[in-house]
């Protein structure tokens, strides 16, 4: 059986951050061919080589054992190679047929566009039948859920006529059922001759779906093996490079205390379709515990987040009640006061909500304290003493890649800034954490120092809200989990946690 | 007032609406690619004066307005180089743009000297058999180029909604990313986008010189292409809309000679404002009046490279 | 946010984490080129591609002086001699450069908000308008009338930012257009008052009587108006808001990232209005300063020239306050040359503007190197 995609020795450097040094892969026709790593490990990088985004700095490209060289995205598409980006390509105005007809190749003989678009909406209509489902091509595309965009990329990719199929961490965004249908779609598209390659860092695909699968870390290919065969024990620590305890869930050390935080009847605004973002959030929080929100994105976390910091968009026309014990009302408060009474906050968007790409570390980190008149009166502020406490912080909680506190916070790596984001919150003792998916794009080692921290929070007496869509992290770290869909709680659970029943809450809509 | 009064001023309304109009059109062009062009004001300029130019040196009205065009073109070149290969905000470039064109503009029309020199303008042409109402025929007799705006307008509309040309300009403009990896070109597009922007943001400018005045003075556009930036924002990016804004414009802008005609008095400087705070007043309905669902081009303004994503 | 003034979109994404990662590819010339967003420059490389742009700059301006008439030898002499060794020129040049210093730092402050300030020349016209009216109205005693005129001249520049700022904040209206309007209309009323109930009875020229000898600007000797004296101590004040005081770290989490700033308790609403409306009252001070300093009247057309310049300057100052003060004086020096060139050689003064603009096409295409970096990619497979 010959090869359908092959690279052999990829280098490839970002503005001298080197992100593949010694990568190879073989995907022949016919199978799927798990490429599998944790976030960072070069998975994306070689795969956009292949989908010809990037071009190599060394290294041979091969399709069908034939050698190749991309020029852009359009050499690799006449090469039969389609990619399903993480971050799905499409246009969100457009409608689903428009979408594809961009994609689509030329016809052989002038056409209207009209004509154009009623013969892609008859193909995209068999093609989705052939695959299994339906869909509308006049339907526009932010009308459409996320796993239906998800196949329309896939029918955009198949309809240019791919044989080579490549998925970039597709089931990230899908509910565990959404996930095994779709891994199943593509299962039967190797099955009928074409090659699949399946990015991901989730074990479980790797072993129920994956004929092979590649290991890659630290950019370069560890081992290519058969997941059937190997246990995940071995898999685990081709990837991550030694055995990490994985951590169990760990219960608190002492038991928890009185209420600090109640939610009642949070409502957003209703859109014009009707639906409310945020549809009666009930939620209580107690000092001492950790409280696992889980659930797939898009549910509303990320507006609970936003409402309980204080953010202007998540405010405005916000019905219900957020008290906290002893303040009042969180929202009368604007987002200054709300720091004063001890709420910490470590968003999912770091260098969106969290950190100045552009400032220093210093004035990152002195932000978090300088209202306080620690760092000298509004008249005049103390640069010396924020260095000082910028050091200070930085040790005590191990930032690495700090060569000096006035370098910009952008060129800390997402573990990091991570950590940074930490001991900015953690240094002022805080008795509300909010941490809105924060190991996202963190490697093991550091997620497990993120981890700790939150356990340690807890175990002081803070009131700790973990939101996220890691459900192993939630139940790693939850006294108590709770599930969330269509902008309410659906369902809360004691530890230790049935993850077949959080997985039903999380895709029932009752 | 009079009906006399009311039918000149209606009458003479296409003549001030149509600079909008176009320059608007030809701003939808380049913002719909997502190139945010705040150049009008200059590109008017240099359409006005090389279209003055082009008639004292030819006397060929039709082939003024298409070197006025193929020269607004020409100097919006720069301005494509550097918001789309050098990366430029965009709105620095924009700015740049006007004083360089309102410089250049002023320092060639003083040397060559074809400051205040009158020009014979266009022909009027009558659209038969509505010409021949009584009383309000005369609103149709306005000169070739009003007619003329029309057809212009339809062709783009048509152009950015029926034909997959247009489809891929406005992926370019909504998520060049996107249009990327569908193997679209996006640097040519925007180019094309820019050039013919300008190319309809100059014939507005010589519009207004070679038709309307038939004269240049430095300066002569008189904040129009910036009111034109707002018309667009107005216009929620839709051709139609935006001409619909410029015939209000035309409106307001005619009524002011009509007024003295009609023997109303009124503060000279304070009319003269009109146009400018009609414009703030229209910015605010707009701002008050938008509610979510942005029909802006996504990805307005912002200089596309290709990213990675972690 | 959807109302999201085109201004805040137009801002190219601040270095961050993600965008450190950016690479396109580029066919050039038959070998692939990967562009990439460099990390860091240090600020000697930058100071010297700046310096490359603005000799670039002047270079092409030189060309179209001589193009346009000018002898070429007599350039170097026009410029660099005459402006600062004449005696007389160099007294110009300070004239003219405290109403610049005073434009350049009240650009650098809206803009250190993320606010398009425009308007600058229309907030001079309304601050020489104050003024003047102090004077016409005879408010005050004389010995207060001098400072009172300075206070009306700030307050009124103030207030003709304050609707625009108040729009963008509350309603996201885009500053561009509402300060450019204001412009106009500001421009419309000052000749609707010079050439109605300001004109001066003596001769009716379009200008306002003129100022008594105590409502003008003293001079401090050797011919120096303290209008640069009070642009200096302007520049100090900006110094110290945006380097020393705590106001100065919010305005830069502001400008770096509204989003975050506000997350992390930064007043943003009020440290925008702060600086915005700062930038209003220096543009109004430069009015005053023409009108009470120079001119000694309201006239017609003081302000013209300054709007784009004060802009020019925040630019190529990067918006500080110190770079600011330099750059004015350059820009000043760039004034009395051209209106030398103008009496000289008849070069028309509109080739200032074409001069300034030049310069920051130049300035704004050289940022691409240093924020880029060109790299030859794609060598031949390696067997």
């Amino acid at each position: 059986m010959s090869n359908a995609l092959e690279l052999i020795g990829i280098r490839k450097s970002f503005d001298g951050f080197a992100a593949l040094t010694d990568a190879h892969f073989a995907a022949r026709w016919g199978e799927v061919h798990a490429l599998l790593g944790e976030n960072g490990a070069g998975k994306s990088s070689l795969m956009n080589i292949a989908a010809g985004l990037y071009a190599p700095e060394a290294g041979q490209l091969l399709v069908d054992d034939n050698v190749v060289r991309f020029a852009g995205p359009a050499d690799s598409a006449r090469h039969r190679i389609g990619m399903v980006h993480q971050h799905f390509k499409l246009v969100r105005p457009f409608t689903v047929a428009e979408n594809i007809l961009l994609t689509a190749p030329a016809p052989a003989e002038f056409q209207s566009h009209g004509e154009r678009l009623r013969e892609i909406s008859r193909d995209i209509r068999n093609k989705a039948s052939e695959l299994g489902f339906e869909i509308d091509p006049a339907k526009r595309i932010d009308a459409l859920s996320i796993a239906e965009q998800q196949r329309v990329e896939i029918l955009k990719v198949l309809l240019a006529g791919a044989r080579i199929l490549i998925l970039d961490e597709p089931t990230a965004v899908l509910t565990d059922q959404e996930a095994a249908r779709l891994l199943q779609t593509v299962r039967s598209l190797a099955r009928a001759g074409s090659a699949v390659v399946l990015v991901t860092h989730k074990m479980a695909d790797v072993k129920t779906y994956a004929d092979r699968v590649t290991v890659m870390r630290g950019g370069r290919t560890v081992a290519t093996l058969e997941p059937g065969a190997t246990p995940v024990a071995e898999l685990v620590k081709l990837t991550v490079g030694e055995s990490i305890a994985t951590q169990g869930f760990q219960a608190a050390k002492s038991a928890r205390g009185p209420v600090r935080l109640t939610v009642r009847g949070l409502r957003s605004a209703a859109s014009a379709q009707g639906r409310r973002v945020l549809d009666g959030v009930e939620l209580q929080l107690h000092a001492g515990e950790i409280y696992g929100l889980a659930g797939v994105g898009g549910n509303g976390q990320g507006e609970l987040a936003g409402a309980i910091m204080g953010l202007p968009d998540a405010g405005g026309a916000l019905e219900g009640e957020i008290h906290l014990e002893g303040h009042g009302d969180l929202k009368a408060m604007g987002a200054p006061e709300r720091r004063n009474v001890g709420i910490a906050a470590i968003p999912a968007d770091r260098y969106g909500l969290a950190l100045a790409g552009s400032l220093s570390v210093a004035e990152n980190y002195a932000i978090g304290r300088v209202h306080t008149g620690r760092y000298g009166p509004a008249w005049h502020l103390r640069r010396g003493r924020i260095q000082d406490d910028t050091r200070e912080a930085v040790r005590a909680f191990d930032v690495q890649g700090v060569r000096s506190v006035a370098q910009k916070a952008a060129l800390l790596s997402g573990g990091n800034a991570q950590k940074l984001v930490l001991a900015r919150e953690f240094g002022k003792s805080p008795s509300l954490v909010l941490a809105h998916s924060p190991s996202r794009g963190l490697d093991v080692r550091a997620s497990a120092e993120v981890h700790a921290r939150l356990r340690a929070a807890r175990d002081s007496g803070a009131a700790v809200l973990l939101i996220s869509e890691d459900l192993d992290e939630v139940l790693q770290l939850a006294d108590r989990v709770g599930v969330m869909t269509r902008g309410r709680i659906a369902g809360e659970f004691a530890q230790p946690a049935d993850r077949q029943a959080i997985g039903q809450a999380m895709v029932d809509h009752g | 007032m009079s009906s006399a009064i009311a039918l000149n001023w209606l009458a003479s309304t296409p003549d001030f609406a149509v600079p909008y109009a176009l320059a608007a059109l030809g701003l939808i062009i380049s913002e719909r690619a997502g190139v945010l062009s705040l150049g009008a004001e200059g590109l008017m300029l240099v359409g006005a004066l090389a279209g003055i130019g082009a008639q004292l040196a030819l006397g060929q009205p039709a082939v003024s307005l298409v070197l006025a065009m193929l020269a607004a073109s020409a100097v919006s070149l720069l301005f494509a180089v550097m918001v789309i290969w050098l990366r430029v905000n965009q709105v620095i470039a924009g700015l740049a743009l006007v004083f360089f064109c309102q410089g250049l503009t002023a320092l060639v029309g003083s040397l060559a000297e074809w400051t205040n020199h009158a020009t014979e303008g266009i022909g009027g042409m009558a659209l038969w058999p509505l010409s021949l109402l009584p009383g309000v025929g005369r609103l149709f007799e306005q000169n070739a180029m009003v007619w003329l705006t029309l057809p212009i307008f339809i062709a783009v509309a048509w152009f950015f909604s029926r034909t997959s040309a247009g489809l891929r300009l406005r992926a370019v403009g909504e998520n060049p990313q996107a249009a990327d990896a569908a193997g679209i070109r996006v640097a040519m597009w925007r180019l094309a986008a820019v050039l013919a922007g300008s190319a309809l943001v100059g014939l507005a400018g010589a519009y207004i010189s070679v038709v309307s005045t038939k004269l240049w003075i430095a300066g002569m556009t008189g904040g129009r292409g910036w009111i034109a930036v707002g018309l667009v924002i107005f216009a929620r990016w839709s051709p139609w809309k935006a001409l619909v804004g410029a015939l209000l414009f035309g409106c307001i802008e005619a009524l002011i000679p009509q007024l003295a005609a009609a023997g109303v008095q009124l503060p000279q400087y304070f009319v003269m404002m009109t146009p400018y705070a009609v414009t703030l007043g229209v910015m605010v309905w707009v701002a008050l009046a938008r509610r979510g669902g942005d029909d802006e081009p996504g990805a307005l303004g912002q200089p596309y490279v290709r990213e990675e994503r972690r | 946010m959807a109302d999201a003034s085109l201004a805040a979109i137009a801002e190219p994404a601040k270095t961050d984490a993600d965008a450190a990662r950016r690479v396109r590819r580029q066919p050039l010339a038959g070998r692939r080129y990967a562009l990439e967003i460099r990390q860091h420059m240090g600020w000697r490389r930058q100071a010297l591609i700046l310096a490359a742009a603005l000799l670039v700059g002047l270079a092409i301006s030189a060309a179209i002086l001589v193009a346009a008439g000018v002898p070429a030898d007599e350039l170097a002499n026009e410029f660099v001699m005459q402006t600062f060794l004449d005696g007389q020129n160099f007294r110009a040049v300070l004239f003219q450069a405290a109403p610049m210093i005073l434009v350049g730092l009240a650009g650098s402050l809206a803009f250190r908000a993320r606010f398009w300030n425009l308007g600058l020349e229309g907030q001079m016209i309304w601050g020489a308008i104050g003024a003047t009216a102090v004077s016409m109205w005879q408010i005050g005693p004389e010995t207060l009338r001098l400072p009172l005129m300075f206070a009306a001249a700030i307050g009124c520049g103030l207030l003709w930012v304050l609707g625009p700022a108040w729009l963008k904040i509350r309603l996201g209206v885009n500053e561009i257009i509402s300060t450019l309007m204001l412009n106009y209309m500001a421009a419309n009323f000052l000749l609707h008052l010079v050439y109605g109930g300001w004109k001066d009875p003596k001769d009716n020229f379009p200008y306002s009587p003129q100022f008594r000898a105590f409502e003008r600007l003293p001079e401090l000797g050797a011919g120096v108006s303290s209008a640069i004296v009070l642009a200096a101590m302007v520049a100090l004040f900006a110094w110290w808001l945006v380097g020393v005081s705590r106001a100065g770290l919010y305005l830069r989490f502001v400008d770096a990232n509204p989003r975050v700033a506000h997350a992390n308790g930064v007043p943003v609403r009020r440290t925008i209005y702060g600086a915005v409306l700062l930038s209003g009252a220096m543009a109004g001070l430069a009015g005053f300063a023409v009108a009470s300093g120079q001119e000694g009247r309201l006239t017609q057309a003081f302000y013209q020239g300054y709007g784009f310049s004060g802009i020019l300057i925040a630019f190529l100052a990067r918006n500080n306050p110190l770079a600011a003060t330099v750059v004015a004086l350059l820009v000043a020096a760039l004034f009395v040359t051209g209106r030398s060139l103008q009496v000289f050689y008849q070069v028309p003064f509109s080739m200032v503007q074409l001069i300034q603009a030049i310069i920051v096409v130049c300035v704004a295409s050289s940022d691409f190197f240093i924020r880029h970096r060109l790299r030859r990619v794609g060598g031949e497979a390696a067997q």
